[in-house]
Order: structure tokens, then C-alpha cells, then sequence
């Protein structure tokens, strides 16, 4: 009893001069000893690759167990809002997609905070920094099978999915049960403009809008689900439908552009259609952010830190899981992946989390009354 | 005192009472709250939405629930039959394997529909059918029709296990005395057998109805690709998206459909109490021959059983060990279940049996399941005991109801209303969030309706004459529980036991929300390797909880032997 008290005492003087401004200007070297000090640190993440970070952490830094949960940013939106409700600690590091639910449910409740490392604001762009700090893009986009189409994509608009073409055989998750999915959804509603100008380009003549209809983005919707648009339960279920072997005209459809490294594991031949007019789908960030009252406030740090890589060209140990083809990292000093179209010719549209979060209900009654 | 205060059941009912009220009333009465005045209420029942959010799934659910709950009756009942009052062959087998169903958990009997049907709507091969050159139209393979074979398959099992306990007590007296006056076989079966069994035949109907009707996983998986919803996935999929006040008010106006539905029932089985035959006497009952139907029969029941049980371990197996999904049978491998972490397979997971959660898992699973299992029964027991034998005006109709209240709560809504109510703090009451108790206390609450149900099944046939004769002679209430209707409504409790163990153990919909770091289950992490494409990992622990139900059932078989023997 003594002893445990002693050593809290302890850990209180320590802890007690570094207010959480002082802490988060620390580096990793200064971090360190508080952290091991603190003795562990949990991540919530919507990946399961925070199992391979997980060993790569304790590896560099023995004496903190980081304890990885693999869940989806949906159920972390409503795990870390009920843990806040019952007023426990729960993680100390959010590891999370899903940046409109984010940004206004979390975020702006005050359940999640923002740390950016001192040592990557020169490399990180101002929109990566803030509100939260983006460790990586990842994608929901239009791929198709490469074995099926030798020749390329077999569409090169949007539009064309609406066509008789391609009746029933498009495929993508219920956007009405996947964040990401609505996301891409509003995405396309925001860029209406784009998405008549394409609709001109593909049929020669403006747009004309149903009754009720209120714009491009909309009418594209409402078509697409009325052409008997295939909707399936998760990612994978999309990467098995469009993606599997021997198909003489495989289905098409919008997954993640980085479930292609797959391919050789799972017998796919999933290839992204980068040039398709106005755009192949949306790029969004994987945010990181630490629990406002974590347990463990530096190591909490220290794991983000770690997460968004050395100062090598690949980011080394921590980044390590996410260089992979399809992933782009914020870092600018990290080198494009060498398999992967560059971010820059990369033809989907970087969502505004803000803008989203604006429209992104209307757009979910708008699929209701189409389903 | 006015004379309800006097009446000897007015205590045991109000204690009842508050036990549910605290399970079931004020979690519901929770969510109730917080859409009280909110828009949704409108947005559901009358906006350009309705017709999607809340009419076509409601006419899709009724459906399954009527055609589940017909379906589980005709073969439940027809198996039970079959076992307990006919000479039909491999009758030991046909009852084990007849209850096997419901130990696979759902989800994993659709995965294996979509194994065998699916065809190339979902791009790909197709299902095994398809890749021996069988055309599989959607209908088959998608919708509503292999939901309601898939909840058919899982949910007979429910209706056979209650069938079959009540057919097992009808009295061989009242057989031989029917026989001995004549009657002809037929007059047997309607005149003697059926009105029996009727209240069992109700409750599996119920049961059945119920559990098809607040399914999640089944259409899910089989009906998204065509755009098939139920309110139960419209449900979950208002709540994964954030509008819980929407998915609160389906999930209110669920609970209301289903009330009816049920109440039907319950009126039903309240309007005939004359079934009393057991009287701790009598002989066990006779033998039906069959004569030259023997081994048809037989031969149909084994097939039945074979198709929903044997098949679906089957293709689970073939899956954990098959690293392509669409090759089941080849280059199979125990990686996923002994091996090592290897960067170049798998993602580099290690196989399950490495994954130091796995258990924990199993720990916590093992402990709710027969925790909740024991004390979900004793509270049913009780429920069932004192709304059978008191009727006090609106508070056994009371308490009848919110006994049955959480069958009719998708478990998803069910785990969404315990941690608006137990999640926070209440005075001084800290919160229950991050413990055991709340999945023990939501999983006690969920089952509540089969120990209710099981209990009164049971209970209904015990005859008053032993209690009023324990009464007149000075016993009081928990000494005649205690020493009449515990050991007469034993076999019926095993059952229920069993029933509810395997169901917790099996049970995703529930715990998914509640479950947390500190208190892993198996169903969440099968569902975690599942939802990361970890198809062959999931497979594997799937196969670990249905090695746990088999065992559970074998245990349950033998302790039912013995009380045979004993008696």
C-alpha cells in the first residue's frame, strides 16, 4: 500500500508541472520516461493493422505495452461517447476515419483533442495539422478487374454506371450502414457542378433534373439506385464481387484503392480506374487524436508520434504497416509509395470533413427514399 | 383493507415486478424518453421517408416472422412428435441432432447458404451450385425466401426443443385410457395430444415468430444485394450512422408490432387452462408404430437435420482451413488456427489459437454464458410461477408483458438502451459500463422471454392439486417452489438452461455494444476477424463457441438421464 502510494506520489510530481500545452511541446526523447513511467498506453483503431505498429512500439520502446483494439470508427464514435458518459478513461490515443462524425460529434464535444508533434509541422500541410492531425489518406473510389478489362477501365464517367450497361452490375456497401460510403455519397451531391458538366460530356446534352431533384449530384444518385445498384455488406464483400478470378465480365464498383495490395492473397485482380471523369470517388484522411483525460497522457503521445514514422524515406518502423500502395502519407518528406499513382495525378476528390458533416444527413434521407 | 391487499399473491407479483421493471421497463422507458417530442417520431410515421424507413421493411418483417414461425412449427413439431411418441428409428440421434440448429449462431448458417447459392450478383464465382453449372436465379440465392429458410433452419430447433419437452410429459395415462375405450389413433393425436401440447405449440410459434422477426444477421447478409430491408436492419443501420433517434422509434414501434402479435398468443394459451395433467404420477407415454411410414419418416428426419446441421459445420470447417474462399476444399492449412505470426501470409495474423485475447475471451464468455443462463431461468421460473398461478388485475398482465418485452428488442437496440441507462452513473450508483454485470444484466434481461416461456410450458401442465394440498398442509410460497414445481419442472428447466447458455454464448447483436476492452467475448471476436476480412480466423473461433454448445449439450443430455434414472 505504501509502496504503490509512494510511487503514485511520485508519478504526480512528475507529471504535475507538465500542463498538457507543456507536454505536447516534448519530444519523443523527453516523452520517453514519462511514458514508461506510465507503463502502457491503448489505442483505438480502425485498422487491424495497429497489430503490427503494436509490436514495432514495443520494439523501440520497451517498457510500454501498447494495447491495440481493432474497431470500426462507427463503433469508436459510440464507444468513446458511452465510455465518456460512464466517465471512464478508456483509450488514450483515437485512431479513426469517419472525419465528419468526428470533427462535429467528437471533436467538437470536447471527447477528443488534437496533438501534432512539434518536430512534423514543417513537413505536414496546414490542412493535415488542423482541426486534427491526418496521418494518412485513404480511399473510396471506382475499381474494376483487371483480368476482365485487359484494355483499361471499362468506363471512363461516372454517368455510365447509370447506364443500361451496367444494370445491376454495379456494387458498393450500403451507404446507410458505412460512413465512408455516405461520405462518398455526399461527395458527389457537393459537386454537382462537375457532375453535370460530366453528364453533358457523356450524352451530349444538359442535364435535365426529376421532380424533387435538386441537382446533379442528386439526380446521379437517384439514377445509379435505379439502375439496380448491388449494394453488399462490408469492403470486402465489394473486393470479392469485382475483384475475383476468372470473370468474363466482372461487376464494377467503389472500394478502398489499397485493398489492390490484396490481390496476390485473396486471388483478385482489383485495379483502380483513375481516368474517369469527374472523378473516381473521394480521398479522405485517418485522423489521430488523444483522449482529453488519457491515463496515459505522454505515452499517448509518444504512440502518435511513433505512428506518423522516422525522418527516413518510408517512415520507417511506425509507418512501416501504412506505406503500402493506395495509402498516401501527409508527411511531404515521405516518398510516394513507388507502385501507387501519386496523390497528385490521383483522379478522386479530397473531401472537406466540415462541408460534409453539413449536408451529409439530407444526403442519407435522400438514399432512404431510394433503397 | 380492501381485498387485493390480502390477496397471498400480491407480494410475489410486485416482487416480480420490480425485478422486470429494473431488467426491462426502465431501459425501454429510456430510449422512450429520448425521443419523446423529437422529430423522428414524424420522420418515421409520416414523411417522404416512411414508406422506406418504416412500411416496406414492417410488411418485409411480418412476413418472415409469420412464415418463420409456420415453418418452425411444422418441422419442429413433426421431429418432436417423431421422437417422443413414435417407434421410429435413431430416435436418440434425430433429438440431438434436432437441437443442434440453434447452437450454430445464425449468421454462420447464411454464410453457408451463400456458399452453396450465391450466384453472380455479387460478381465473383458464385456459390459452389454455380460452379457446378447450376444457374441460380436471384430469388434463390438472395431476399426473402433463403431468409426465411436460413431462419427456419436455426429457429425449428426452438419449436422442436418445447415441443418435444411437453409431448415427453404428456400422460401415458390418458393414452392407455383412450386406447382401452377405443379410440382410434387419430382421435389420440387430436383429442388427447394436441390440446396438451397447444400452449408448447404457441410458445414455439412465439418464439420462433419473435426471434425471426428481431434477426439482424440473416437478412443482413442475405438481403442487402437486393436491396431487402427489415426493420432490424434499418435499425442498425440508423444507429450506425448516428441517427439513434430514428432508430430508437423503429425500434419502439418493433417492440408495439411484435406486442401484438405476441399478446395474441398469450390470450390464446390465458383463455385455456385446463391443460393440468401432470400429476407427479402416471406413466411415461406410449409408443406410437408407425408401421411401414418407419423408415420414410426416418429417412426425412435425418435429412432434415443433416441439411441444418451437419452441412453448415461442413462448410465452416472447410472455411477455417481453406485460405480462398472460393476454392473451399483445396491447399487447406491450420495456420489460422495454430500458426505462427508470418509476414507473407495472411496479413501476417497469427492463427487463434495465438491471439492471447482468444482467452480471455473464452473465460468471459464461459462465465456470462452460465451465469446468465442460471439466473435468467431462476428469475423466469419465478416470473412463470407467479403469473400462472395469480391472476391480480393489470399487474400479472403487467408483468406477463415485460417478461416478454426484450423478444421483441433487436439485441442491437437492447444493448443501445442499456448503456443510455446504466452507461452513466445514477446518483450514487456508479456506472456499469466496462464491467461484466451490464452484459450480464442486458444478456439476463434478453433471455428472460425463453426462461418465461420454458418455465410456463412447464409449469402450465403442473397440476394446482399438489400445491393446494402443500398450501392447505402450511407451506409457504418458496417452500413449494422449492420442493413441488422446481423437481416437477426440472427436465423443462434443463432445457431452458441449455437453451439460454448456447443462445449468450452464440449472442452478437447484444454484447457488440456493450462489450468492452477489459471484457472480450468469442461471437465480438469472430465478428472483429469477420469484419477485417479475416474470413478463415473468423470461422475458427465461430467453430470454438459451437465446440462450447455441443458440449453444453451433451452435458445437458446426460443430467437429463440421470433424473430419468433417478426417477
Amino acid at each position: 500500500m505504501r509502496r504503490s502510494l509512494t510511487s503514485a506520489l511520485a508519478l504526480l510530481a512528475l507529471a504535475a508541472p507538465l500542463s498538457a500545452q507543456n507536454i505536447d511541446a516534448l519530444d519523443a526523447a523527453a516523452l520517453l520516461p514519462l511514458a514508461q513511467a506510465e507503463g502502457s498506453v491503448t489505442v483505438y483503431s480502425f485498422t487491424s493493422r495497429i497489430g503490427n505498429v503494436e509490436e514495432a512500439f514495443e520494439a523501440a520502446y520497451p517498457g510500454i505495452d501498447m494495447i491495440g483494439f481493432d474497431m470500426s470508427s462507427t463503433e469508436q464514435i459510440a464507444r468513446i461517447t458511452s465510455e465518456a458518459q460512464a466517465g471512464l478513461a478508456g483509450a488514450d490515443v483515437i485512431y479513426i476515419s469517419d472525419a465528419p462524425v468526428v470533427l462535429t460529434d467528437l471533436l467538437a464535444a470536447g471527447l477528443v483533442a488534437p496533438y501534432v508533434p512539434a518536430r512534423l509541422e514543417s513537413v505536414l500541410d496546414e490542412r493535415f495539422r488542423s482541426p486534427l492531425l491526418a496521418q494518412r489518406l485513404s480511399t473510396k473510389v471506382l475499381m474494376y478487374n483487371e483480368e476482365s478489362y485487359p484494355d483499361g477501365a471499362p468506363v471512363d464517367n461516372l454517368w455510365d454506371l447509370t447506364t443500361e450497361a451496367w444494370t445491376g452490375r454495379v456494387i458498393m456497401v450500403d451507404p446507410l450502414q458505412r460512413g465512408d460510403y455516405l461520405d462518398l455519397m455526399t461527395e458527389i451531391v457537393l459537386q454537382s457542378d462537375a457532375m453535370a458538366a460530366a453528364y453533358e460530356a457523356a450524352f451530349g446534352s444538359p442535364i435535365t433534373l426529376d421532380e424533387g431533384v435538386a441537382n446533379a449530384g442528386e439526380q446521379f444518385i437517384a439514377n445509379l439506385f435505379a439502375n439496380d445498384l448491388v449494394l453488399v455488406g462490408s469492403t470486402d464483400d465489394v473486393n470479392a464481387a469485382i475483384g475475383a478470378l476468372g470473370q468474363d465480365a466482372a461487376p464494377i464498383g467503389f472500394t478502398s484503392y489499397s485493398d489492390r495490395r490484396d490481390n496476390e492473397d485473396e486471388g483478385w485482380a482489383l485495379q483502380v480506374a483513375n481516368d474517369v471523369v469527374p472523378a473516381n470517388g473521394i480521398v479522405f484522411p485517418a485522423l489521430l487524436a488523444v483522449n482529453p483525460k488519457a491515463q496515459n497522457p505522454a505515452a499517448a503521445r509518444l504512440a502518435i508520434d511513433f505512428l506518423m514514422g522516422d525522418d527516413s524515406d518510408t517512415g520507417g518502423a511506425g509507418f512501416a504497416p501504412f506505406y503500402v500502395a493506395g495509402d498516401w502519407a501527409t508527411r511531404s518528406d515521405i516518398a510516394p509509395h513507388p507502385d501507387a499513382i501519386p496523390l497528385e495525378a490521383f483522379n478522386g476528390w479530397i473531401i472537406d470533413a466540415e462541408t460534409t458533416a453539413t449536408i451529409r444527413a439530407e444526403v442519407a434521407d435522400l438514399i432512404l427514399t431510394l433503397q | 383493507m380492501p381485498p387485493i391487499l390480502r390477496h397471498p399473491g400480491l407480494w410475489p407479483t410486485l416482487a416480480v415486478l420490480t425485478v422486470l421493471c429494473l431488467l426491462v421497463a426502465a431501459p425501454l422507458a429510456t430510449i422512450l424518453g429520448e425521443t419523446l417530442g423529437s422529430a423522428a417520431w414524424a420522420e418515421v410515421l409520416a414523411s417522404r421517408l416512411s414508406r422506406n424507413l418504416l412500411w416496406r421493411p414492417l410488411a418485409t418483417t411480418l412476413t418472415i416472422g409469420v412464415a418463420v414461425a409456420a415453418g418452425c412449427l411444422l418441422i419442429g413439431g413433426f421431429l418432436a412428435w417423431l421422437v417422443t411418441m413414435t417407434d421410429v428409428p435413431f430416435r436418440r440421434s434425430i433429438g440431438f441432432m434436432a437441437t443442434l440448429p440453434f447452437m450454430i449462431p445464425s449468421f454462420a448458417t447464411a454464410l453457408a447458404w451463400g456458399t452453396m447459392f450465391s450466384n453472380g450478383r455479387t460478381g465473383g464465382a458464385g456459390g459452389m451450385l454455380e460452379g457446378l453449372g447450376v444457374a441460380v436465379p436471384d430469388w434463390l440465392a438472395w431476399g426473402i425466401v433463403p431468409v426465411i429458410l436460413v431462419l427456419i433452419a436455426h429457429y425449428y430447433a426452438l419449436a422442436f426443443t418445447v415441443i418435444s419437452a411437453a409431448l415427453s410429459s404428456v400422460n401415458g395415462d390418458l393414452i392407455d385410457a383412450a386406447m382401452m375405450t377405443g379410440a382410434s389413433r387419430r382421435r389420440i393425436v387430436t383429442g388427447i395430444v394436441l390440446p396438451v401440447v397447444t400452449p408448447a405449440l404457441l410458445a414455439g410459434a412465439s418464439l420462433a415468430f419473435a426471434g425471426a422477426v428481431s434477426n439482424f444477421a440473416t437478412p443482413a447478409l442475405l438481403g442487402l444485394p437486393v436491396r431487402m430491408q427489415t426493420l432490424s436492419t434499418r435499425l442498425f443501420g440508423m444507429i450506425e450512422i448516428g441517427q439513434t433517434e430514428r432508430g430508437y422509434v423503429l425500434a419502439i414501434l418493433l417492440i408495439a408490432v411484435s406486442a401484438v402479435f405476441l399478446g395474441l398468443g398469450n390470450r390464446l394459451l390465458a383463455g385455456r387452462r385446463s391443460f393440468a395433467t401432470i400429476t407427479g404420477k402416471g406413466g411415461r407415454g406410449r409408443v406410437m408404430e408407425l408401421g411401414r411410414a418407419r423408415w420414410p419418416l426416418c429417412a426425412l428426419a435425418l435429412l432434415i437435420c443433416l441439411v441444418t446441421t451437419i452441412l453448415p459445420i461442413i462448410l465452416l470447417a472447410a472455411a477455417s482451413l481453406a485460405p480462398m474462399s472460393s476454392a473451399l476444399f483445396s491447399d487447406w492449412t491450420l495456420h489460422y488456427w495454430i500458426g505462427e505470426a508470418d509476414p507473407a501470409f495472411a496479413r501476417g495474423l497469427a492463427g487463434i489459437l495465438h491471439n492471447p485475447q482468444l482467452l480471455t475471451a473464452l473465460g468471459v464468455t464461459m462465465g456470462l454464458g452460465i451465469s446468465v443462463a442460471l439466473a435468467a431461468n431462476a428469475v423466469g421460473l419465478v416470473v412463470a410461477v407467479t403469473t400462472t398461478r395469480w391472476h391480480l388485475p393489470l399487474l400479472t398482465g403487467a408483468a406477463t408483458q415485460l417478461s416478454f418485452l426484450p423478444l421483441l428488442l433487436p439485441g442491437i437496440a437492447f444493448g443501445a438502451a442499456y448503456i443510455a441507462l446504466y452507461g452513466a452513473p445514477i446518483g450514487s450508483f456508479p456506472a456499469l459500463y466496462g464491467t461484466p454485470l451490464l452484459l450480464a444484466l442486458a444478456l439476463t434481461a434478453a433471455m428472460l422471454p425463453f426462461a418465461v416461456q420454458t418455465g410456463r410450458a412447464t409449469v402450465a401442465q403442473i397440476s394446482g392439486e399438489i400445491d393446494e394440498a402443500a398450501r392447505i398442509t402450511g407451506a409457504g410460497f418458496l417452500r413449494r417452489l422449492w420442493s413441488i414445481t422446481l423437481p416437477l419442472a426440472a427436465p423443462g428447466q434443463i432445457a431452458g438452461v441449455l437453451l439460454i447458455f448456447v443462445s449468450v454464448i452464440g449472442d452478437l447483436a447484444i454484447v457488440v455494444l456493450l462489450y468492452t476492452p477489459a471484457t472480450p467475448v468469442l461471437s465480438v471476436l469472430s465478428y472483429r476477424y469477420a469484419s477485417d476480412g479475416f474470413h478463415q480466423f473468423a470461422n475458427a473461433v465461430t467453430l470454438v463457441i459451437l465446440i462450447l454448445s455441443i458440449a453444453a449439450t451433451l452435458v445437458a443430455q446426460l443430467l437429463r438421464k440421470r433424473q430419468r434414472n433417478a426417477a
